[in-house]
């Protein structure tokens, strides 16, 4: 149809499922975001760890290639440490992917009050959440997660069921750190876009609830002679429930992992709740 | 008798623990409604009402028979909103910024951009649909919020202070393509302005409200009609007995110090009478004018209340 011609009609035609209209905002924001060249490489070398450990887990199992350096096949124990110390690096990435997507994606609708053009159409608040969250929750997805089911995957393919088998915990392990760094990453960058305007001040905020929950807890360690500071250090109850999945758990640390666990949950309910406050606040502002 | 477009029944909102809407009782048919009041009157309120951003205490609020408290979400869908403070995206292009919130309405994407384009080319902003929002002038960042108001066909549009820090030439653009939109009769409008012009330019409906209740409530129409018995008139050539004569007939007279000659026509007396009047005492009638109400004589007569 001729769109110069000034005329208007009302619309008759079919609709989109309400269910899976939050993937509208993820697919805006997704344009937004790979506009920045700076994101863009920084996104693709965050799979640069990943393609690594897919190569070495190859070359683990190829016999003539190991015959060649004079090493057997499966010389390298692909464990609990090995996934732990993949979802550690990846995990960093992930929280510096957080410090730098986070911020724009709620704060820029705040200050050009576009909430009241998603919320006056039929889109309730948590779908707004919800898909401002999977903006960052697949992002986050794709360098942690998958790759680390994918890690897992195939070295179940190259070294037979039995391993698989035996090893099946390691998978959960993965898929549940994976989900535990998607929740607390996409809370707190969704809660400081929220909350600070300044994108590079927002961004800063999301790196600094970590040094600052480290810094706090021994403090609060040392003064009240307790462990129970380390419930504010972030980064340690991640890897307390990561540890505890993968069977890697300090022997001596204070927190076992399902109280590590709980901690999170509150943290994340926490954070949830002050996005919903605050995104109340600015609806009909 | 048609489902109103909206309804409210004793309707009372709190914000905090300030009421402020204190029992509204209104069913409002017309295609479009101007909705006026001084600050603070609860207007914006009444609208996040509908909207379903806030909740009644008590009472009810209904958009087409559907109540807020429960089918805030269907309500939505038949609803386009334009807020009044800014509301867009300033780094997106207009059409993307209108066709997401087709989107977001429910079109599926292809729809949503043919609708996009469309709903730009109404407004006019056709040629400027690919330039970043933030880039508009302040009367193009309205009509690309009227825009994304009508782009999902809404059978209700609110328009909150549409032509709020308009230069007197957006103002006419914005008053005409709302006066177009009247006559397409596809849409019904709630127009929310300070502007009384803008109301009674657009408008065939007005409710006034004031401290949270509706103080006045009329069709503007039948006012206007209502006011057709009062007429002014200045005559030359009248020594003074003109005034008393008129009276004779039938009407309430008075003449104010500049000689001007005010009464109202009782039933059975029309404006033919007049003219033979002063035909027959030879007095020339130089002007006579229906009194009428404008907007603002109501709007301050409501106040008064």
């Amino acid at each position: 149809m001729a769109v110069y011609k000034r005329t208007y009609k009302g619309y008759a035609g079919t609709l989109t499922h309400p269910a899976f209209r939050f993937l509208v905002l993820q697919r805006y924001a997704f344009r937004s975001i790979f506009k920045s060249r700076f994101l863009l490489i920084g996104y693709v070398g965050c799979f640069f760890v990943p393609l690594i450990l897919l190569l070495f887990l190859y070359l683990n199992q190829n016999a003539t290639v190991l015959a060649m350096v004079g090493q057997k096949v499966g010389f390298v124990k692909v464990n609990g440490s090995f996934f732990m110390n993949f979802l550690s690096v990846q995990g960093v990435l992930a929280g510096l992917m957080t410090a730098f997507v986070g911020p724009g994606l709620v704060a820029p609708d705040l200050t050009n009050g576009a909430l009241s053009v998603y919320l006056s159409r039929p889109f309730s608040r948590a779908e707004y959440i919800l898909g401002k969250g999977m903006v960052l929750g697949s992002l986050i997805a794709s360098i942690t997660l998958i790759p680390g089911l994918i890690l897992f995957g195939v070295q179940s393919e190259l070294v037979g069921y039995k391993w698989f088998e035996d090893n099946l915990y390691l998978g959960t392990g993965v898929l549940i750190t994976g989900l535990v760094l998607i929740a607390v990453f996409v809370l707190l960058g969704l809660a400081m876009s929220a909350f600070v305007r300044w994108r590079i001040v927002a961004g800063a905020l999301v790196l600094a609830v970590f040094a600052a929950g480290k810094g706090f807890g021994a403090v609060i360690n040392n003064v009240m002679r307790t462990d129970n500071g380390l419930y504010l250090d972030l980064q340690h109850l991640i890897s307390t429930v990561a540890g505890d999945l993968l069977r890697q758990s300090k022997e001596n640390d204070p927190i076992s992992g399902p109280a590590a666990g709980v901690a999170l949950v509150v943290f994340c309910a926490m954070l949830l709740a002050l996005i919903n406050r605050k995104l109340r606040v600015c609806e009909v502002a | 008798m048609t489902t109103p477009v909206i309804a409210l029944d004793n309707l009372r909102v709190t914000l905090g623990k300030r009421e402020i809407l204190r029992g509204l009782n209104l069913e409002l048919r017309g295609r479009t409604v101007g909705l006026l009041g001084p600050n603070g009157a609860g207007k914006s309120t009444l609208i996040n009402t509908l909207l379903g951003f806030w909740k009644p205490v008590s009472g009810t609020a209904k958009v087409f028979g559907l109540d807020v408290k429960t089918h805030a979400r269907q309500i939505r869908a038949d609803i386009g909103y334009m807020a009044e403070n800014d509301c867009f995206i300033s780094d997106m292009p207009a059409i993307s910024f209108v066709r997401m919130a087709a989107e977001l309405s429910g079109l599926p994407s292809d729809a949503a951009l043919e609708r996009a384009h469309e709903a730009l080319f109404y407004v006019g902003l056709g040629e400027a649909r690919y330039r970043p929002l933030g880039a508009y002038s302040l009367g193009m960042k309205q009509m690309a919020k009227l825009a994304q108001a009508i782009v999902h066909g809404p059978k209700l549009v609110i328009l909150d202070e549409p032509t709020n820090g308009l230069d007197p030439q957006a103002r006419l653009r914005m008053i005409k393509i709302i006066q177009e939109i009247r006559a397409l009769g596809t849409m019904h409008l709630v127009i929310c302005s300070h502007l009384l012009r803008d109301i009674e330019e657009t408008c065939e409906e007005a409710v006034i409200l004031k401290a949270g209740q509706v103080v006045h409530h009329s069709n503007l129409e039948e006012e206007r009609s209502s006011n057709r018995r009062f007429v002014e008139i200045e005559t030359e050539g009248d020594d003074g007995t003109f005034a008393d004569a008129i009276e004779r007939l039938g009407c309430a007279c008075s003449v104010n110090a500049l000689g001007k000659i005010k009464t109202v026509l009782p039933e059975g007396i029309e404006i033919r009478d007049i003219y033979r009047l002063a035909a027959d005492r030879d007095v020339q009638l130089r002007r006579l004018n229906y009194r009428r109400d404008s907007l603002e004589d109501i709007f301050l007569k409501a106040m008064e209340k």
